[in-house]
């Protein structure tokens, strides 16, 4: 009862997921076979194509900008114990306001000084959209799950509104915002084909990372999200905090949404949504909710969406391979979170006994089972 | 004068409780006289021997209970003292470690709660089981129909006969939430008593009734005894038990320690019947310390609370236009069963509880509504009865468990940036001088055991050095070495001027460190009496809601 068990080592976790994304795999593997693919000329096909062509990484990077400033965003309001399904409808309204604000100052101001006013438009896109559920939330009680989540289709129409009137681009007759001339745009990494936001990206899970080990605010977060009873007891003010979180993270997609105006389309076009947040939450739960674990399965992530639409089409696989490998991913980490907790060595005798998450594990780390529900049904209802 | 009234307690029990032992049980029950002859002379169910252990705590510890047909009979003692373990064992929720129970005489051993139904015991939980978006009539055929197809033609003509009989001027369809909790109560153990139930299980039912409820509710039980049904009351309320029931027994810390039969219950006055059960639940020893030993508050005025009135987390009144004063160097005591509001109160004084109206001063300043951190920052500390729950964070550290409360201050960060290396330091500290054991700060403390984290809770706090501090069962579970050690730091808390705040339903602890104790009952407290003039009895029967002197007014 004293309590000196073994403590698992830090490679359990990491385990875990590596374990979940393997056998994620193989039964996406059974799907292609039941379609008559072979499934290992299709995998040898995604990881060629994927990562041994110079055009598949160049990809696989740039892609990777958004997944790590929407992941590090997510890993805020999630280790908070908020659930922000609303990344994607945060990402729209920050990439429309980046828009159009770039659009405004193009040509009067310094290129560096036209990313920052786009960079915090689309931050303020993005947390004003996520500010909505979260006062909701803290005045009223009102479940930020459904809250953000509808919030999505909110976005969705908006935008697609504006972009057709308000914030159209006279000149051209498709509806979107105006073009953000090359030069202006967000330069190459030099001798890659890459655009800085990489860097971006890289930062905002430092900030993230720094902000959870080193910071009060960081502290107080977690603290919230793991027992936030025990914020209350400690006199933190609970509320805040849960506040902070969301916008922080509605910032963080924003700002996504502005790097990929920026970076890839130079502008914003109606009904363009890239779907991150899906993907982001794979991501965050895979990387166990650490920081720095961000960036490989970041990359990971995007070498799989980059890799899978360039084997599906020569193979004959609908895209959506891949959000079915990404979906499989995750319901695999349920189970094998599971394993992790009741079944392994390290498992204590009273989680044997009743299944459930214990003090052995943070609980924000082990993925709930109502969890991937919610993200199911987020990516299935997704605008 | 306690002498007197201990040796006619022992007469008393000896005399019932041979109705455990040997098969002529039933000719040494001496329930002749009481009611009917419709009553079979066997006990429908035998209990014996039963013991169940979770870890380290012994919940149930050989106890042997009969029930008998037609009868009502009320379970009574204080929170842990086993009584709803021992209720679940018979309803199959638990496997016992050992012991039997007896069916009609057969053995059978009751292996889950489906089980319990099938043989004839079902029970009423404190939290009703019922969907509120159903109607009566669905929630009575939930579970009750095992085939494929629902026929509920048969179960309704059933049903409305019941709810007439039961009061219920209400049709089978309407939904559940419409209904009061009193009415969803009755549909609970109407929903019970469909499926052929012969012992109906009642968990403190009375707990979220209205006094109106209560009345009618007892009446029921009485009319359901008449038919034959045997009905378990667990409670820990006295009156209500001794308005209805038959039989008492009585258990204390895992054990049975006393049944009261019908002969007693009906051949003496309610009051030393009262009398009786009192001195079992809380024990009549005398006090260790002779009275006066205890200095008297006699410092400055600390804190004050004017008038406080607030709610419960389910907005059900919790404290009622309560006032206190306590003084500089006292240990203030405050006594109550669980549930009467103490637990509210601390919080309060803690800033972690908004009030409705009232005063909160302290130090001569107004903290009222103020907040926990200001609370905590003027001087007042708080520790918590749910330490797993709302004390600590289980999957952190010991070293931000212990840095959690003052994390904004030095040393633990300058406000912006933490100093970890100082938690680590100050949760070394407080690990060798509070002795815990732990493999080190960096463990998370939901690793440790009970007692190791209430060290570190009560350690939490003092390296705060708060003028107040309050403890809600500070040595709940704790063995009895760690026990002494924090009663003791409360102790020397006071003597060195401070004030600690001890809210405890153990009261030979709270007889033995006090200076002052207030006994709480239904979000009031009933009395302040100095140290000197508290005995277990008087405490005990303020506590369960009586007269203070139940003794004077019997002799």
């Amino acid at each position: 009862m004293i309590g000196q068990r073994l403590i698992p080592p830090r490679i359990v976790p990491l385990l875990t997921s590596l374990a979940a994304i393997i056998a994620a795999m193989l039964l996406g593997g059974i799907f292609l076979a039941l379609r008559g693919k072979d499934p290992i000329a299709a995998y040898v096909m995604l990881f060629t194509r994927g990562l041994g062509t110079s055009y598949g990484l160049t990809e696989t990077l740039i892609r990777m900008a958004p997944l790590l400033i929407v992941s590090a965003g997510l890993l805020i309001s999630l280790r908070t114990g908020v659930w922000n399904i609303g990344i994607d409808g945060q990402l729209m309204v920050g990439a429309l306001f980046a828009g159009v604000a770039a659009a405004a100052v193009a040509g009067q101001v310094a290129n560096p000084v036209l990313w920052i006013v786009a960079a915090f438009a689309g931050m303020g896109g993005g947390a004003l959209w996520a500010l909505v559920p979260g006062i909701l939330r803290v005045r009223w009680g009102l479940n930020e799950i459904i809250t953000t989540l509808m919030m999505n289709y909110v976005a969705l129409n908006v935008t697609s509104w504006l972009v057709k009137g308000p914030v159209k681009d006279p000149a051209v007759v498709p509806p979107q915002t105006v073009l953000i001339p090359r030069e202006m745009r967000l330069p190459d990494i030099p001798g890659t084909g890459v655009h800085i936001g990489l860097f971006v990206g890289l930062a905002a899970v430092l900030l993230v990372t720094i902000l959870f080990r080193h910071t009060v605010l960081g502290f107080m977060l977690d603290v919230v999200g793991r027992n936030s009873q025990a914020a209350v007891h400690a006199g933190m003010p609970v509320n805040r905090l849960t506040l902070i979180a969301l916008l922080a993270s509605g910032a963080f997609a924003g700002l996504a949404g502005a790097n990929d105006i920026l970076g890839v389309k130079g502008l914003f076009q109606g009904n363009w949504n890239p779907g991150y947040g899906f993907a982001a939450f794979a991501l965050v739960y895979l990387a166990r909710l650490k920081g720095l674990w961000l960036i490989p399965f970041a990359f990971f992530l995007s070498f799989l969406s980059i890799g899978g639409e360039m084997m599906a089409r020569p193979l004959g696989i609908p895209t959506y391979f891949v959000e079915m490998l990404e979906g499989l991913m995750l319901l695999c980490f349920a189970v094998a979170t599971w394993f992790e907790r009741v079944r392994s060595p390290f498992a204590r005798d009273e989680d044997v006994e009743t299944g459930s998450a214990s003090a052995g594990e943070p609980p924000g780390t082990a993925l709930p089972e109502a969890a991937v529900e919610r993200v199911a049904a987020a990516a299935g209802s997704r605008p | 004068m306690t002498a007197g009234a201990n040796s006619q307690a022992t007469r008393m029990t000896d005399h019932v409780r041979p109705t455990h032992d040997g098969p002529d049980a039933s000719s040494l029950s001496p329930r002749g006289g009481l009611t009917t002859p419709r009553i079979e002379r066997s006990p429908i169910v035998q209990m014996r021997d039963i013991t169940k252990r979770f870890g380290p705590v012994l919940a149930n510890d050989h106890i042997s209970l009969d029930l008998w047909p037609g009868e009502v009979h009320a379970v009574l003692g204080e929170n842990g003292a086993g009584k709803t373990t021992l209720m679940n064992v018979l309803a199959g929720m638990y496997q016992p470690d050992s012991g039997a129970i007896r069916i009609a005489g057969e053995k059978a051993p009751i292996a889950s709660p489906a089980e319990a139904l099938q043989r004839g015991i079902g029970t009423v939980y404190q939290h009703f089981t019922l969907v509120p978006n159903l109607s009566i009539l669905e929630n009575v055929a939930l579970g009750a129909n095992n085939g494929f197809i629902l026929s509920l033609g048969d179960t309704e003509a059933r049903l409305t006969a019941m709810l007439a009989e039961f009061g219920l001027d209400t049709s089978p369809h309407t939904e559940i939430r419409q209904l009061a909790l009193g009415q969803r109560q009755r549909v609970e153990i109407i929903k019970v008593l469909m499926r052929g139930t012969r012992v109906l299980l009642l968990d403190e039912p009375t707990s979220v009734l209205t006094p109106g409820e209560v009345t009618s509710l007892l009446a029921l039980l009485r009319r359901m005894r008449d038919q034959g049904v045997s009905v378990v009351l667990i409670t820990h309320k006295l009156g209500e038990a001794l308005a209805v029931s038959d039989r008492i027994t009585i258990l204390r810390a895992g054990r049975n320690v006393g049944e009261l039969g019908p002969d007693v219950m009906s051949g003496t006055t309610r009051e030393s019947v009262r009398r009786l059960v009192v001195e079992k639940m809380f024990g009549g020893s005398e006090p260790s310390h002779p009275a006066g030993d205890f200095r008297r508050a006699s410092g400055e005025l600390l804190l004050s609370l004017r008038e406080i009135s607030t709610r419960r987390d389910g907005g059900a009144p919790a404290l009622k236009n309560l006032s206190l004063d306590i003084f500089r160097g006292e240990v203030f005591g405050i006594a109550g069963v669980d549930g009467n509001g103490q637990k509210e109160l601390g919080e309060v004084i803690a800033g972690q509880r908004h009030v409705l109206s009232g005063e909160v001063l302290f130090g001569g300043r107004n903290l009222t509504n103020r907040g926990v951190s200001a609370a905590s920052r003027a001087g007042i500390g708080y520790v918590t009865d749910d330490r797993l729950h709302e004390g600590s964070v289980a999957a952190a550290s010991v070293a931000e468990n212990v840095a959690l409360k003052a994390i904004g201050r030095k040393p633990f960060s300058n406000g912006f940036w933490l100093n970890r290396h100082a938690m680590k330091e100050h949760a070394k500290t407080l690990i060798a001088d509070f002795e815990v054991k732990t493999p080190g700060p960096a463990t998370p403390i939901g690793m440790l055991s009970g007692g190791n984290i209430q060290k570190l809770l009560l350690a939490r706090e003092l390296a705060l050095d708060p003028q107040l501090l309050i403890c809600n069962k500070p040595t709940n579970g704790l063995d009895l070495r760690t026990a002494e050690f924090v009663v003791r730091t409360l102790r020397e808390q006071a003597d060195a001027g401070k004030v600690v705040v001890l809210i405890s339903s153990e009261l030979d602890e709270l007889l033995e460190i006090s200076d002052r104790i207030g006994v709480m009952y239904n979000g009031e407290l009933v009395a302040v009496m100095p140290r000197a003039e508290a005995d277990p009895e008087t405490l005990g029967n303020l506590m369960l809601g009586g007269p203070a002197h139940a003794r004077q007014a019997v002799s």
